[in-house]
């Protein structure tokens, strides 16, 4: 059997960079790469993921965080979509915003539209804080669980 | 031809419809659930969209979640698959209102089918014998026996409330009957509060034998032969095959022909399975229609060399049948070994876990066909079925040679599995000699 790749090949922010320079200048849009028991995929204009299989976490010493966000993130809360549709950003198009990065809201207040089978419905924020970032354009489709806001709880 | 697919299903049969999808060309979006998130078989849709949670309730039987997940994934058409909503006329309903192809039969079709009562008033009309029974509770003494001599002993009588085998009783001859209801009935006030008691002709070790049909929107319905699925456990089926062993000629060709007829009559079209049982004097009698495709779908695909998923998405899109009954002519024996996440040796205990490492057998008419693979975690909140290893060859007796050495072949590590199950049962000279009835294996297992 040939030598395994040193665990940090994959996973080390340096790397990572590297790929996504390699993606920007040859236009890719997503990589997904595998070497024997570690795996990354990168999409770009979206998330990081990096997706180690068991045998990885149990071989590479202290197992990689299962998604990466950078370790400040921690404390933010995400609002997730509860549903499968359509997010919308205000009730109408030429309506404001329902909320907008630094606002300050609270659990009751409605913070999007999702429309699902021509029904639009409000969602509520369901945490207090300070809005730190809206993670879907206007307009586009969700699905359940899908992160849609950042807070930060502590402000 | 629909330029895009969403399959309602995950597992091995959301694979079975991706597959056909990619082959003509059809773009798919796939649907899961946060259990089923890391699934390999994702991978190849165009699309996948979460729909919920773990709990099928919450996710794969979302109708309001499904609907919105086609609507976002441009769809022309969903694919039920076979459990969850396959059956749900209801879906099927909102479907058409929504102006999103079904794959599968009419709303009013799956309905009129999916009755039990209507079922038999269907296949009276189309002159398909049923079970004899008594069409309602036995009211007294007199009215049981004679009802009993009409439907012919001897008589099952069950309980209208119940299940589980409480409030059952079977007859032999009018002396017996008496005693036998009274004992039925006072079970059946027992266990369920409701002492009604119907009665039906008791079969003696019978044989469950389907029929597949296809039929397509413009007035053909097709056969495409028989299965016989008698080795099970629990109503549950474990090996399935075709042709039925044992059957007569003029047994099988009534039973096909009655089945077309059914479907015919109640306007059905599609692929779908008329399930008969057949006793021992091989007689037929009609049970139910299962409106949907099945899982084992591939054991008549082998001996017909039809792809029925490709032929209902052709058929939904409005196509006409390509081929004729004359030229669906079976060739050779398959088999098929439903293999499922279940220790055997701890009463099918269920096993979900991570599956370490998969071998899957290959050769000469050798078919598998699973999502899984090694890293997948079986879920617990679905059933178990981990793959359907299905073989052809031409004798019955090659298909079980190779349906052995296959199962052999077969390494899943990490979970337990029926494997040892199938071996045991293959080995069988009751199997060899085709003597199964449906309640053989439960027989044998109790030793």
């Amino acid at each position: 059997m040939s030598a395994a790749p040193k665990p940090d090949d994959f996973f080390n922010t340096k790397q990572i960079r590297r790929l996504i320079a390699l993606m920007e200048k040859h236009d890719l849009a997503e990589i997904d790469l595998k070497n024997a028991d570690q795996r990354v995929r990168i999409k770009r204009g979206g998330e990081v993921v990096v997706a180690p299989t068991a045998q990885a976490a149990r071989t590479a010493g202290p197992a990689p965080a299962a998604a990466a966000p950078p370790p400040a993130d921690s404390k933010m809360v995400i609002i997730t979509s509860p549903m499968v549709g359509t997010f919308y950003r205000a009730s109408g198009p030429e309506s404001a915003a329902f909320i907008k990065v630094g606002d300050r809201i609270g659990p009751e207040k409605t913070v999007c539209i999702i429309e699902a089978m021509k029904v639009f419905n409000e969602i509520p924020a369901g945490v207090s804080g300070q809005v730190v970032a809206v993670l879907v354009e206007n307009g586009h489709p969700v699905e359940f669980g899908q992160p849609l806001i950042k807070v930060d709880p502590e402000k | 031809m629909f330029k895009r697919v969403l399959i309602a299903n995950r597992g091995e049969i959301a694979l079975r419809v991706i597959r056909a999808c990619r082959e003509m060309g059809i773009e798919t979006v796939a649907i899961y659930s946060e259990a089923d998130r890391d699934a390999t078989y994702l991978q190849l849709a165009d699309e996948a969209i979460c729909v919920g949670p773990a709990k099928a309730s919450e996710s794969y039987l979302r109708i309001d979640r499904v609907i919105s997940a086609a609507e976002i994934g441009n769809v022309q058409a969903i694919h039920p698959g076979y459990g969850f909503l396959s059956e749900n006329s209801h879906f099927a309903e909102v479907c058409r209102s929504c102006d999103i192809g079904f794959i599968g039969p009419t709303p009013e079709a799956m309905a009129k089918v999916g009755d039990k009562n209507s079922a038999r008033a269907l296949a009276r009309e189309a002159g398909v014998p049923c079970v004899p029974g008594s069409d309602g509770i036995i009211a007294n003494e007199t009215d049981a026996v004679r009802i009993a001599r009409q439907i012919g002993f001897p008589v099952l009588l069950k309980a209208t409330a119940g299940g589980g085998g409480k409030g059952m009783r079977v007859a032999a001859d009018d002396q017996a009957l008496a005693p036998a209801w009274q004992q039925a009935s006072a079970e059946a006030l027992a266990a369920f509060g409701n002492a009604g008691i119907y009665m039906e002709r008791y079969i003696d070790r019978p044989r469950h034998v389907e029929v597949q049909v296809l039929g397509d929107t413009h007035g053909t319905m097709l056969h495409l032969w028989e299965r016989d699925c008698s080795t099970q456990r629990r109503h549950q089926k474990l090996i399935e095959e075709s042709p039925s062993p044992r059957l007569a000629p003029e047994t099988r060709k009534a039973m096909c022909e009655a089945a077309v007829r059914l479907c015919k009559t109640a306007g059905y079209h599609s692929a779908g399975t008329v399930e008969f049982i057949v006793d021992q004097e091989g007689n037929f009698y009609f049970i139910e229609v299962n409106a949907r495709i099945q899982v084992e779908h591939p054991v008549s695909e082998m001996v017909t060399g039809i792809d029925l998923v490709k032929a209902q998405i052709r058929v939904a899109a409005g196509e006409k049948l390509w081929i004729e009954q004359k030229d669906i002519v079976p060739r050779g024996h398959a088999l098929e070994c439903r293999i499922n996440a279940e220790d055997p040796a701890a009463n099918f205990r269920p096993c979900p876990g991570r599956i370490e490492q998969i071998h899957a057998p290959g050769g000469f008419g050798v078919r598998w066909d699973s999502h899984a693979a090694a890293g997948y975690v079986v879920p617990p909140h679905y059933d178990s079925l981990v793959g359907k290893l299905i073989v052809h060859q031409p004798t019955r007796k090659e298909a079980i040679e190779t349906m052995v050495r296959a199962l052999s072949e077969l390494r899943v590590a990490g979970i337990k599995t029926t494997v040892p199950l199938h071996l045991d049962i293959l080995a069988l000279p009751e199997f060899h000699r085709a003597e199964i009835d449906t309640k053989f294996v439960e027989r044998w297992l109790a030793g």
